[in-house]
C-alpha cells in the first residue's frame, strides 16, 4: 500500500490487488515497532542505526541500501504520524515514544503499545481510502505476465468471490505478498504468508535471493507459534530455564535478553536441547514489571497469553520457544526495489530482498523496511511506468492459467495439499531450523524433491467456481515447495555460519569464501545457485558481540 | 483427545441448490483446539469444499469471525472445549455472522460493511500543513482514540447489531468507532463535520443502545461507547437538530427542570411535528390513565443532586 500511495502521488494511474482484504495483511501482526532515529529518548543518529542494522545483519547486508533504511526512517515515521497513525507518546513532550528493542544501541523503536503494525497497516489504508486507490479485494494472482522481450507487463488473477480468471495489464508490476513462514511449523506467520511473489517471479527466471536465510522469532508460544513481541523483552522482560536462571547471561553478557535474535533463539534451543527446559521450552517473565505497565504497554500479548497459553503473564511467566518469523531472503531487486533481472519488475518488502536485514534481521526494521522501500518501488515504478510504452500482454495469458486449472481441477485421485503442506512444514522445521548441518540438510532436500514429485499428482476436492479455498491451498502449496527448495539448496551450499544461517558442522563465520549472497534461479524445475558480492561502504567486518 | 460433532453452515452455490442446511461432521481432537484449527481439519480431512475466510490465527487480521452457537466470535481465538461448556452440548453450531448476505458457506458478501466504514471518511483530515517532525500530541489525548484504534474490523459488532437487523442502513458500530477514533483525535479538523456526517438517518442517534457490539467486540473496542461519544461531541458541536440529538437533548431539558423524566415534553420537543400527529394516542393514554394528566409534573426532592450529577457527567467527557 505504501508503494501504491508512492505512485498515485507521482501522478501514475495504480489499482491495489490482493488475495485478502488490504486490512487482513499480515503487517497487522507485527507488534513491537518501527525503528527510526528521531533522537526522542536519548540522543540517537542514522550512523548508530546504520551501523547497528549493519552488525545485525552478519555483515551480508549491502550497506548502501541499509543507509538509505536509516537516513529515511525518520522521515517515513513522521509521514505516518501525518497520516494519522496514534503512536504512543511520551508524557511530558508529546513526541512519539520509543522503546529499546534486540541488538539496537538505544531506545529506537517507535510504537503504538503493542499494535504497531495494525496501526500502520490501517494507516496506509485509510490512505489509500482517502485516495480513492482502486482495490481488487480477493483476487489471487496465479501468474506473472511478461511480454515477447521479457518486460512484466501485469499479472493473472483468480477473482475469487466471481470465479474468473482475468488478465490484469500494467506498465509496471510491484510485489509486496509478504513473507512465506509457512514453509515451517510453528510459524508466527499467517496461513496466507505462503511468498506468492517469490515463487511467481522465480518461475519467470527472476532469482532468489539469500533464500537459506529463516529468521527463528525466540518468543513464539508453545501451542500455536503466535507471536510474542521483542517488546516483551523491551519493557524489561526476563528469559529464564527450568532453573529459574537468567541464562542469557552466559550467550550475552552485556546485551542479555536484547541480544539479536539469532544469538537469543539459538540460546533458547541450546538450553532445551542441554536439558535445561520445561516441555520444549523456556520461560518469558513479565511478572516484575508489574500490572500496570503489562496493561498499557503489552495488552495484546496479555490477552494472546491468556487465550492461547492459558497464561496470564501478571501472574506466572509464559512457557516460549524460537519459532519460524522472518525471512531475510526474497526476490533479488536493488536499492528501488526494481528486479535488475527483468524491467517492469519490482518488489518491496518481505518478499524482496534488497538486501538491507542480510542474514539477520533487528527486530522493528521489517515495518520499516516495508514502508521505506515501498515508498522507493512506488517512485521507482511510477517513473518507469511514465516512460513506459503501453503493455503488449500476450492474448492468450488468461487462457493458459485457465488450462492448467482446468487440468488440475479434473484430477480425481491423488494426495491432498495439505498432507504434502504438513509434511514439507514439519521437515523443514526438524532439519532446517535454528541448528543445521549436512546430513540432515540433504536428508530435507531429498524430502522436499519427493514431495515436489507427489504435489504433480495433488488433487483439488473443490470443483467449484466460487470462493474455492481448496485450489487457492493447492497452488499456495506449489509456491512453498519452490521456495523450500531454494531454502535447502542455498542452506547445503553456504559452508559457514552466520546470522540466521548456523551449521553446526560450520561453526564459523568465513568472510573469506562466504562475504557474498546467494543467488537461486529455477532451471528446468531445479535449482541453481549463483553469487553476488555484497556492496560495503565504510563498515568493516568485526566480530560479533552481544 | 476430544471429540465434537461441528453443525456447520452449509450455502453451495456453484452445486446449483441456492438453499442453505446445516451439515454435521465428526472429529476427535486434541483438548486444546480452536474452533479455526477445527474447521480447518474439517477442510483438509473431510471435505476440501467447505470455505471459510481466515489468515493470521492470531485475533489480529480480522478475517474469521463466525456464529459459534449463535454467539458471534473469532473461530481463531474460540477454544472448542470451552464453547461446548459453555453450552452445556458436544455439539458446536457454526453460521456466518449475521446481517450479511452468504457468499458461500461461511463467507459472506461483506460489501455493504467496507461501504459504511468509507462512507465515515475514516481518514486523518489536518489543518493546514504538517510540521517538519512529528505533531505534538500530549499522551493522555493519544490515549483517548487507543482503544478504537484497536478495531480490526472484524464486523463482529456489525452481525451482532440490533438498529441493522431492523435498518439494513444503518451505518453500524464498526464504522462509527472509527468515526470516533478521527472526530476525536485532536490533530483532526473535521471534528463538526463528522459530527454532521454521523448524524442524520441511519445515523448515531439510530443506535437502540442494545449493547451487544460491546459485548462481543473480540478486541475490546467497546463501539456502543465510541458511538455515545460521538453523541457527546455532535453537542459540544452545537449538531442537535437530529430528531435523535433532540430527543437526548429533551431527556437532560426534562432531568435539568424536574429532576425526572417528563414524557409528554421528551415526545414534544423530540418531534413537534410528528408529536402533533399522535394526540389521538395520547389522548387515548390519558384516558387509560397512562400518562399524567398535566405536563406539569411535580419535581423530585433534592434536585441539586441531579444537577451535580449532570455536571458530573458533563466533565468525563
Amino acid at each position: 500500500m505504501r508503494a501504491a500511495i508512492a505512485a498515485h502521488e507521482a501522478g501514475v494511474d495504480v489499482a491495489l490487488v490482493t488475495k485478502l482484504h488490504p486490512v487482513r495483511s499480515h503487517s497487522g501482526a507485527a507488534q513491537g515497532g518501527i525503528n527510526a532515529a528521531l533522537g526522542n529518548e536519548t540522543e540517537d543518529n542514522t550512523d548508530n542505526h546504520t551501523f547497528d542494522t549493519v552488525k545485525g545483519a552478519d555483515y551480508i547486508g549491502d550497506q548502501d541500501a541499509i543507509e538509505i533504511l536509516c537516513e529515511r526512517a525518520p522521515l517515513e515515521v513522521y509521514q505516518l504520524e501525518h497520516w494519522g497513525a496514534v503512536f504512543s507518546r511520551q508524557e511530558d513532550s508529546g513526541k512519539i515514544a520509543q522503546r529499546p528493542f534486540g541488538g539496537a544501541g538505544f531506545p529506537r523503536t517507535c510504537y503504538a503499545a503493542d499494535l504497531t503494525g495494525l496501526v500502520i497497516l490501517h494507516t496506509l489504508y485509510t490512505v489509500c481510502v482517502k485516495y480513492n486507490i482502486p482495490t481488487y479485494e480477493e483476487w489471487f494472482v496465479t501468474d506473472l505476465v511478461t511480454d515477447d522481450n521479457g518486460n512484466a507487463v501485469g499479472v493473472v488473477a483468480y477473482d475469487m468471490i466471481h470465479g474468473k480468471i482475468e488478465t490484469i495489464g500494467a506498465k509496471a508490476v510491484v510485489m509486496a505478498t509478504g513473507g512465506a513462514g509457512r514453509v515451517y511449523r510453528p510459524s508466527t506467520n499467517a496461513h496466507a504468508s505462503t511468498g506468492d511473489a517469490m515463487s511467481l517471479a522465480l518461475r519467470k527466471g527472476v532469482p532468489l535471493k539469500d533464500m537459506e536465510f529463516m529468521q527463528f522469532h525466540p518468543t513464539t508460544l508453545a501451542a500455536n507459534g503466535v507471536l510474542v513481541t521483542e517488546g516483551a523483552r523491551g519493557e524489561g522482560g526476563y528469559l529464564l530455564n527450568k532453573d529459574g536462571d537468567r541464562f542469557m547471561s552466559k550467550y550475552a553478557p552485556n546485551k542479555l535478553e536484547l541480544a539479536s535474535r539469532d544469538v537469543v533463539s539459538r540460546a533458547e534451543a541450546t538450553e532445551i536441547q542441554e536439558g535445561r527446559g520445561i516441555d520444549g521450552c523456556v520461560l518469558l517473565d513479565l511478572r516484575h514489571l508489574g500490572r500496570d505497565r503489562i496493561m498499557e504497554r503489552l495488552p495484546q500479548i496479555r490477552e494472546l497469553a491468556i487465550a492461547f497459553a492459558g497464561t496470564d503473564p501478571i501472574e506466572e511467566p509464559i512457557p516460549i520457544r524460537p519459532g519460524a518469523h522472518y525471512h531475510m531472503g526474497g526476490v533479488h531487486v536493488d536499492n528501488w526495489g526494481a528486479a535488475p533481472h527483468m524491467p517492469g519488475l519490482f518488489a518491496a518488502g518481505e518478499c524482496s530482498c534488497v538486501s538491507v536485514h542480510g542474514a539477520n534481521r533487528l527486530g522493528g526494521n521489517s515495518l520499516l523496511e516495508a514502508v521505506v522501500f515501498g515508498a522507493r518501488a512506488g517512485e521507482a515504478s511510477a517513473a518507469y511506468a511514465q516512460d513506459a510504452p503501453a503493455p503488449k500482454v500476450p492474448g492468450n495469458a488468461a487462457q493458459e492459467t485457465q488450462d492448467r486449472i482446468e487440468g488440475l481441477l479434473a484430477r480425481e485421485d491423488g494426495p491432498r495439499q495439505g498432507e504434502i503442506r504438513d509434511e514439507l512444514a514439519t521437515v523443514m522445521q526438524e532439519k532446517v531450523g535454528v541448528f543445521r548441518e549436512d546430513a540432515t540438510l540433504r536428508e530435507a532436500k531429498a524430502k522436499v524433491d519427493e514431495l515436489k514429485q507427489q504435489f504433480q499428482g495433488v488433487v483439488v476436492d473443490d470443483k467449484g467456481k466460487t470462493f474455492n479455498t481448496d485450489l487457492i491451498h493447492t497452488i499456495e502449496t506449489g509456491y512453498l515447495l519452490d521456495l523450500a527448495d531454494c531454502m535447502v539448496t542455498g542452506a547445503i551450499a553456504r559452508h559457514e555460519s552466520r546470522g540466521a544461517h548456523s551449521r553446526t558442522d560450520f561453526p564459523e563465520r568465513d568472510d573469506e569464501n562466504w562475504m557474498k549472497h546467494t543467488l537461486a534461479y529455477l532451471d528446468d524445475g531445479e535449482i541453481r545457485l549463483d553469487y553476488s558480492p555484497v556492496t560495503m561502504t565504510k563498515y568493516e567486518p568485526q566480530v560479533r558481540s552481544y | 483427545m476430544a471429540s465434537t460433532t461441528f453443525r456447520v453452515f452449509r450455502y453451495q452455490p456453484d452445486s446449483g441448490d441456492l438453499e442453505s442446511y446445516h451439515q454435521d461432521f465428526n472429529l476427535e481432537h486434541e483438548e486444546k483446539t480452536t474452533v479455526l484449527d477445527a474447521l480447518l481439519r474439517i477442510q483438509n480431512e473431510q471435505d476440501g469444499t467447505l470455505a471459510v475466510r481466515y489468515s493470521c490465527r492470531s485475533a489480529i487480521c480480522g478475517s474469521c469471525a463466525c456464529k459459534v452457537n449463535g454467539k458471534t466470535v473469532l473461530a481463531c481465538m474460540t477454544q472448542v472445549e470451552e464453547a461446548k461448556a459453555e453450552s452445556g452440548s458436544s455439539t458446536l453450531q457454526v453460521d456466518p455472522i449475521g446481517n450479511f448476505a452468504p457468499i458461500k458457506d461461511l463467507v459472506v458478501d461483506m460489501t455493504p460493511f467496507w461501504d459504511k466504514f468509507k462512507a465515515v471518511k475514516p481518514f486523518l483530515i489536518p489543518d493546514g500543513p504538517a510540521p517538519e517532525k512529528e505533531r505534538l500530541v500530549p499522551k493522555a489525548a493519544m490515549e483517548k482514540v487507543a482503544k478504537e484504534s484497536a478495531c480490526i474490523l472484524c464486523a463482529a459488532c456489525y452481525s451482532e447489531c440490533n438498529s441493522l437487523a431492523a435498518d439494513p442502513e444503518f451505518v453500524g458500530p464498526a464504522a462509527f468507532a472509527w468515526g470516533y477514533r478521527f472526530a476525536a483525535d485532536e490533530r483532526d479538523s473535521q471534528r463538526k463535520n463528522r459530527a454532521k456526517l454521523y448524524s442524520g438517518q441511519h445515523g448515531i442517534w439510530d443506535c437502540t443502545r442494545c449493547m451487544f457490539c460491546n459485548e462481543r467486540c473480540p478486541k475490546g473496542v467497546d463501539p456502543r461507547d465510541a458511538i455515545e461519544k460521538l453523541g457527546a461531541i455532535a453537542f459540544q458541536e452545537k449538531v442537535t437538530k437530529d430528531k435523535g440529538a433532540r430527543h437526548a437533548k429533551a431527556f437532560l431539558i426534562s432531568m435539568r427542570t424536574g429532576g425526572k423524566l417528563n414524557e409528554q415534553l421528551v415526545g414534544g420537543y423530540t418531534d413537534p411535528v410528528g408529536g402533533a400527529f399522535n394526540a389521538p394516542l395520547a389522548l387515548r393514554m390519558l384516558q387509560k390513565g397512562k400518562l399524567p394528566a398535566s405536563p406539569l409534573t411535580h419535581k423530585v426532592k433534592n434536585r441539586d443532586q441531579v444537577t451535580k450529577l449532570i455536571k458530573n457527567v458533563k466533565e468525563t467527557i
